[in-house]
Parts: C-alpha cells; sequence; structure tokens
C-alpha cells in the first residue's frame, strides 16, 4: 500500500486536522479533451490550500468541480469522486443549490449583483432563510465587518454595489459569500484583478477567515501561495505533480518540475 | 526623410477627401430627415388644435378632430403590447437562458429574424385569412393581433442580445450562492439587463405605431366613434393614409396634423429609450 505514503496523507496526519474535502481519481473533460488527469488529494479542515501551476495547467478547472459550478456549461464532464464531509458531491442526487450554499466562491474579476449594497448580502441569506428585518439587517452587517467593508459602507448601504471601487467590490463578494454561512470559500484569483493595496486587504482577510472556514485559493502569484496558504498543490497540464506543506513546496520541493516552475525556469 | 513627408503628406491628403465625403454623405441623409421634419412641423402645426383630440373625424367638407383614430391607435397598440411583450420576452429569455447551447435556439433565432423583416402587409394578410376571414367582418381585435405579431420579433431580438450581454460571471456568481436558475434570471440577468429590455420594447411601439397595412386588412377603419373591439376601429395610420389620399382640405389637413401627432409620439419613445440605454452605460 504505497498509497498510505502519498503526501497528502502525510499532511493530514501532521496537522491532525480533519479532512475537509478528499478528492479521489478525479478526471475531468471539456468535450474530448482531457483537463485534469487522475487527481488525487484531501484538504484538511479550516485551514487554506493554494493550487499554483501556469496557464491552462487545470487549477481553476478542479476549483469549479468542487461546487459543480461547471455544470452550468454544456460538454463539461467529471468522473470520480469528490467528498465533502465524506458525501460525494459529484452524486447525481446531489442537491446542487443546497451544495452551494454549504461552498461558496468568488471569482476572479467582482461580479457584484446589480442592487444595493445590502440587497447583495441579503440576496443569498434570503435564499434559504427567512429573517425579519432587524435580523437581516444585524447578518448583513456581521458579513459586511467579518469582509472588512462595514466602516467603508455603513453610511451607503443603499448605494449600488457597483458603485464601489473594486478591492471594495471584491470584498462584498466575499462578505456576500461569507453571509450565507458556507463550511468551504473557493477563491479563483481573487486578487488578480487588485491593485496592490487591495490585495493585500484580501489576503489579511484570508488569514482571518481560515480560523472558520476551509479555503482553497487558486493563483498565479506564487508569492501570494506562499504568504496566505498552509499547504499548496502544484499542477502542471492538467496533472497534480506535488501537493505538501507550503513552506515545503517553496523551499525543498520533492519533484523537479515543482522547483522549476516555483524558481521561475518556466510557467 | 524625403519619401515620409511625401507618404505623410499623401495620407493628410486623402483623409481629408475622405472626410469631406463623409460629410457631404452625412449631409445628404439629414437634409432629406430636415426637409421632411420641416413640412410636417409647418402643415401639421396649422392644424393643430384642442379639437383636434375632441372631435371625431369629420364627414368631407366638415371640420372635426381625430379623437377616435387616436383612441384606436392607442387600443390597438396597447393591446398588441401587452399581448407581444410577455411572448417575446419569454422566447428571448429561453434563447439567452436556457436554450443558450441548443439547436432549437439557433433554428428559432433564424426564423425570428425573417419575421423580423417580413413586410408587414404580409403580416396583415396573414391575421385576414387567420381572423377576419372566419369571423367573417374586420375587428379591432384582429388588427391588435397584427399588430401583436410585429411585436413579438423586436422584443424577442432585444431580449436576447440584452441577457447575451449579461456577464457569464454574473450568472456563475448567482448560481455559486446557491440561488436556483429561475432566482438568477429572474433577481441577476434580469435587473442587468432590464434598460435595455424596456428599450426594446419602447422601440417595438414605436414601430407598430405607424404601422398602417397591417391594420387596412384587419381593423379597417371607422368614421365614427367605436369601443368595441369586435368592430372595425379606427387608427390614425389608416386615417391619415384614406385622408391624405382625399381631394377635401379639411381631410387633407388633418391628414397632416395625424402624421406630426404619430412623428411626436415616436420621438419621444425614441428618446426615452435612448435615455434608458445611455443611464445604463454610465454605471
Amino acid at each position: 500500500m504505497s498509497q498510505m505514503l502519498s503526501p497528502d496523507m502525510t499532511i493530514a496526519a501532521e496537522a491532525a486536522a480533519k479532512v475537509k474535502i478528499e478528492v479521489k481519481n478525479l478526471n475531468f473533460y471539456y468535450g474530448q479533451s482531457k483537463a485534469l488527469k487522475d487527481i488525487t488529494l484531501s484538504l484538511p479542515e479550516r485551514s487554506v490550500t493554494a493550487f499554483i501551476g501556469p496557464s491552462g495547467c487545470g487549477k481553476s478547472t478542479l476549483l469549479r468541480v468542487f461546487n459543480r459550478i461547471y455544470e452550468l456549461y454544456p460538454n463539461q464532464t467529471a468522473e470520480g469522486q469528490v467528498l465533502l464531509d465524506g458525501q460525494n458531491v459529484l452524486d447525481r442526487s446531489q442537491d446542487l443549490n443546497l451544495l452551494r450554499t454549504k461552498i461558496g466562491m468568488v471569482f476572479q474579476k467582482p461580479t457584484p449583483f446589480p442592487m444595493s449594497i445590502y440587497e447583495n448580502i441579503a440576496f443569498g441569506i434570503r435564499l434559504y432563510e427567512k429573517l425579519s428585518k432587524s435580523e437581516m439587517d444585524g447578518r448583513v452587517e456581521q458579513a459586511l465587518k467579518r469582509a472588512a467593508l462595514w466602516t467603508e459602507v455603513k453610511d451607503k448601504l443603499s448605494a449600488s454595489g457597483l458603485s464601489l471601487s473594486g478591492g471594495q467590490q471584491q470584498r462584498l463578494c466575499i462578505a456576500r459569500t461569507v453571509a450565507v454561512k458556507p463550511e468551504v470559500i473557493l477563491l479563483d484569483e481573487p486578487a488578480s484583478a487588485l491593485d496592490p493595496l487591495s490585495t493585500a486587504k484580501i489576503e489579511e482577510l484570508i488569514d482571518e477567515l481560515q480560523a472558520d472556514y476551509t479555503i482553497v485559493i487558486v493563483t498565479h502569484n506564487m508569492q501570494q501561495a506562499a504568504r496566505v496558504s498552509k499547504q499548496t498543490a502544484f499542477m502542471y497540464l492538467g496533472e497534480l505533480v506535488e501537493f505538501d506543506r507550503t513552506e515545503k513546496i517553496f523551499t525543498s520541493p520533492r519533484e523537479k518540475r515543482t522547483q522549476d516552475y516555483i524558481t521561475g525556469r518556466f510557467g | 526623410m524625403s519619401t515620409a513627408t511625401s507618404l505623410h503628406r499623401r495620407r493628410k491628403t486623402t483623409n481629408s477627401l475622405m472626410m469631406t465625403l463623409c460629410l457631404v454623405a452625412a449631409g445628404i441623409g439629414l437634409a432629406w430627415l430636415a426637409l421632411i421634419l420641416g413640412a410636417l412641423l409647418y402643415k401639421g402645426l396649422a392644424g393643430l388644435s384642442v379639437s383636434v383630440f375632441t372631435e371625431m373625424t369629420p364627414p368631407p367638407g366638415d371640420a372635426g378632430g381625430l379623437l377616435n383614430a387616436i383612441y384606436g391607435s392607442v387600443v390597438m397598440t396597447v393591446i398588441a403590447v401587452i399581448v407581444g411583450t410577455p411572448i417575446g420576452v419569454l422566447a428571448g429569455t429561453y434563447m439567452a437562458e436556457y436554450g443558450r447551447f441548443s439547436r432549437l435556439t439557433t433554428i428559432v433565432r433564424f426564423i425570428n429574424d425573417i419575421l423580423l423583416s417580413a413586410p408587414s402587409i404580409i403580416i396583415g394578410l396573414f391575421v385576414y385569412e387567420l381572423l377576419v376571414r372566419p369571423m367573417g367582418h374586420f375587428s379591432a381585435l384582429a388588427g391588435s393581433v397584427a399588430l401583436a405579431i410585429l411585436v413579438i420579433p423586436v422584443v424577442v431580438r432585444t431580449t436576447e442580445d440584452m441577457l447575451n450581454l449579461v456577464p457569464n460571471a454574473l450568472r456563475e456568481a448567482g448560481t455559486a450562492i446557491g440561488a436556483p436558475r429561475w432566482v438568477v434570471i429572474k433577481s441577476v440577468a434580469y435587473r442587468a439587463a432590464l434598460s435595455g429590455i424596456v428599450t426594446g420594447i419602447l422601440l417595438s411601439i414605436a414601430r407598430i405605431s405607424g404601422e398602417t397595412a397591417p391594420l387596412l386588412f384587419t381593423a379597417l377603419n371607422n368614421q365614427f366613434w367605436s369601443s368595441n373591439l369586435n368592430a372595425p376601429m379606427a387608427s390614425l395610420p389608416v386615417t391619415i393614409f384614406q385622408f391624405a389620399l382625399s381631394p377635401y382640405e379639411e381631410w387633407q389637413q388633418l391628414a397632416w396634423t395625424g402624421a406630426l401627432i404619430i412623428t411626436l409620439t415616436v420621438l419621444a419613445l425614441s428618446i426615452v429609450a435612448r435615455s434608458l440605454t445611455g443611464r445604463r452605460e454610465d454605471k
């Protein structure tokens, strides 16, 4: 059983944390072309995991399997297992809307809904909870505080979400995701469209959020991965090349391809 | 060095030549519009008075107004919009949201484009066969149906186009938060595309408010006041058509005034539509 020695298992054992998401033999296809090849890894609970790799390596694709958002488009298929607390999210019988309330997602470009700041937060809550006005006010405030946006917007909650700056919009999207009380938060290059100052704020936020949420972040910025994550997966051409503690990946990777990528020899 | 200067000079000459040609072309286009509007204002304003809006279309040689024609136009337009808009919006929604990748959408879009450019007289004849012949008489109802058929393709097209402009990232964001598809469409996609869809509806009203041909075969005309949908009804375009061809001066004057009223209405609708789209682009 050489599987017993696989690095992800070691990490899980080292961190002594519960496994939140377990990916087993996952293959993914865009039409005929195979984008993910036999991916197997386990993500520990309440911890930040980063996916790095050059463009087209499949890191975003892998992220988009976790909440099955890829199913919005035809001809995209996933095979294998993605276990969330032991339950396969790829099961046909899985209720997709309920799954997505458990697994939130923030995208590369800020995507505030075309409504007020308040409504942007309340929208998601209202889908599954019936709250009084004051309870809702409390939840909106709490979510905005969580995303470190409250002080900036508390006097203009009825203004359009689109009126905010890019960095504020992205924090609004994080607040909106946190508001529905998910267990996992997926971040798809959340800071790549932002300036350095906004990026720093987002990273600070990720650091705070990992106390309560399992976070997976896709990034093409290696320093960012090194700064925010506890473990890092390096992917290349649809394969998981190496998955280990972040400091290990960035100081003494086992694979030559990882070494080449983090030292900037390609990608 | 000298080659570069001569090349530069040649480009400048070509530029000013093309610029002049474009200006002349634009001028010719605008001149006709100005002439038409000028004539319309000059002749139409002369007959514009309160009685136009309070009196019925007169018999030849008498003074009168256009009240029954204005009423008929408003009634038939409103019915056409009430019938045509939901069908158009729902069809456009199917094409842009549910059936975005299906073959059916491609086919429907193709047929819709044909319908969009179909001569309106064909629509009139179609409704004549469909409703007027079986019912045995002309009616306002048939006129409304003919206009509704003209509304549908315009609304289908603009709804689909506007929904397609809504970024997929926004749909993904709505879906990722756990909203079912119909909620994403209703609360996110429609909101993002609202001003565009409303603009499409306003433009379809502008289009049908001047249509004569489809009404000639369906609602016909009525010299008197009638609010019965099951009977022939007057409308501005058909009244203008009839009065303008007549030898009576009073009728001709009313035709000019009616034409002015339609033009101003369409102008107002276009301005509202423009300001709605403009506001969206500001954001």
